[in-house]
């Protein structure tokens, strides 16, 4: 029985999960939310986890009906992600293990929601396609190592789509992928954007300048761009969404299919925030099915950032034997997927 | 690797006392964990003076002194705040309850 309190704190939400032996007792989460326009800072986002995580550490408690004793192991989010709001959860989760006098495990943020998927969807070895605001990976489980087969060269997908939002002014709340989303349904009017596929690798920021232009013709001065002789189309909002979304997540969706091909695998997991996107998911299952596979996904109480996903993933690590010296237990902004050794899976 | 700090740096020292020994320990021990960020130029020594946090700072600048100071008090306060919420626990409390593996504590008998 290993019984685990995970914090997560890499980006702009906070929250504390708890778990024992994969079942789901506590999953609280708070997000930082800016308004229209205004994407999230590191100081700023710090100082909201600073007055959020207490309580959210109470309240998960209450909603366990645990004590501290009761706990193995307390987890927390090493990185990758930004440093101020990872330093938050780490120096809450380095006290608590010293007052409570519990183990103390760093847990990397992308196992975390590549071990959360496979328990809630009982996905066995899938191909992970993990999508969200600061990542953007095709992955496949090898010998002991999460390994990448194909990533973004630029910005995440969920970047691209952040900063879309802001520019044409959507709400942050909840999400500006979920209001790109939802602007998306009301339109059916393709604009051929660029489509940037290299190899298993996927780019975005040239697209993101692109669809810019497009929002706001003539905001920014193009020196090298000729005089165009065509008069400028306006398109509406939602033809650029619903335009964005399709190109970016077909070009997912190229490289998760070249993964399952090479791997020989029928299964897809998709996680990370940008992972509970309907349409992105609708087109992954089209294709799962034509090649008659299965797509797993979940929904956004386990796809975006939580502190169950860390909870869980180092339960698993502590089950396995991994422990952690104190001194061992700072953040960094860089950490890469396959860096860890998975030393619970068997397969 | 520690920065390269002038002859004549500024420098400033805190003291920060705690309610117990054990508290002001564990407050040693999390907050030395994060190293100072290489281009901030800050040298930073914590040390233990029974129920006090001593840390003292050395820079080249005011400037990246005062950066360093705020950031470690962020951190401190929310270690203090942690401690505040959830210390509660019986040894915690004044009266240190002596336990065998605590052999860190014993040498310190100053504690009372």
């Amino acid at each position: 029985m290993v019984c685990a309190l995970g914090i997560e704190g890499s980006a702009n939400k906070i929250g504390i999960g708890i778990i024992r032996d994969g079942v789901v007792l506590a999953n609280v989460r708070r997000t930082y939310i800016t308004p229209p326009g205004e994407g999230f800072l590191p100081k700023e986002t710090a100082k909201h986890h600073r007055e959020a995580i207490l309580g959210l550490v109470k309240a998960s408690l209450k909603e366990a009906q645990l004590e501290p004793k009761d706990l193995d192991v307390i987890c927390y989010t090493k990185g990758p992600g930004m440093a101020p709001p990872l330093l938050v959860g780490a120096i809450v989760a380095r006290t608590l293990s010293l007052l409570w006098d519990i183990p103390l495990l760093g847990v990397n943020h992308c196992i975390g929601h590549i071990e959360m998927g496979r328990l809630i969807t009982g996905a066995q070895n899938p191909i992970v396609l993990y999508v969200s605001g600061g990542n953007t990976q095709v992955i496949a489980y090898s010998n002991q190592r999460y390994r990448i087969f194909g990533e973004t060269i630029d910005i995440a997908v969920g970047n691209c789509l952040d900063r879309f939002a802001r520019i044409i002014k959507l709400s942050n709340d909840p999400s500006p992928g979920y209001n790109i989303e939802q602007l998306a349904k009301l339109s059916n009017r393709y604009i051929k954007l660029p489509y940037v596929v290299k190899g298993m690798d996927v780019s975005f920021s040239g697209i993101l300048s692109y669809i810019e232009d497009l929002a706001e013709p003539g905001r920014r001065q193009n020196k090298r761009k000729k005089p165009q002789e065509e008069e400028i189309i306006n398109y509406s909002q939602a033809d650029l969404c619903y335009s964005l979304q399709e190109t970016i997540f077909a070009m997912l969706v190229e490289i998760t299919e070249r993964a399952m091909a090479h791997c020989g695998s029928n299964e897809v997991l998709i996680v990370g925030g940008v992972g509970c996107n309907e349409r992105l998911q609708e087109m992954m299952r089209i294709m799962c099915e034509e090649r008659g596979g299965k797509l797993f996904a979940t929904d956004e109480r386990y796809c975006i950032d939580n502190g169950l996903m860390i909870a869980h993933a180092g339960a698993e690590m502590f089950r396995s034997g991994t422990r952690m010296p104190l001194e061992e237990a700072f953040v960094t902004q860089r950490f890469r997927t396959d860096e860890v050794l998975v030393s619970w899976r068997e397969d | 690797m520690m920065p390269q700090i002038a002859n004549k740096p500024n420098e400033s020292t805190i003291r920060v006392p705690f309610e117990t020994p054990r508290l002001a320990e564990i407050a040693y021990r999390v907050l030395s964990v994060d190293q100072e960020p290489r281009r901030n130029f800050v040298q930073k020594t914590l040390s233990l003076d029974g129920d006090v946090l001593v840390v003292h700072f050395q820079a080249d600048q005011v400037k990246s002194l005062r950066t360093a100071i705020t950031s470690f008090f962020e951190s401190l306060l929310l270690c203090q705040d942690t401690i505040k919420q959830f210390g509660d626990s019986p040894e915690d409390k004044p009266i240190h309850a002596s336990t065998e593996d605590d052999a860190g504590a014993q040498s310190g008998s100053d504690s009372a």
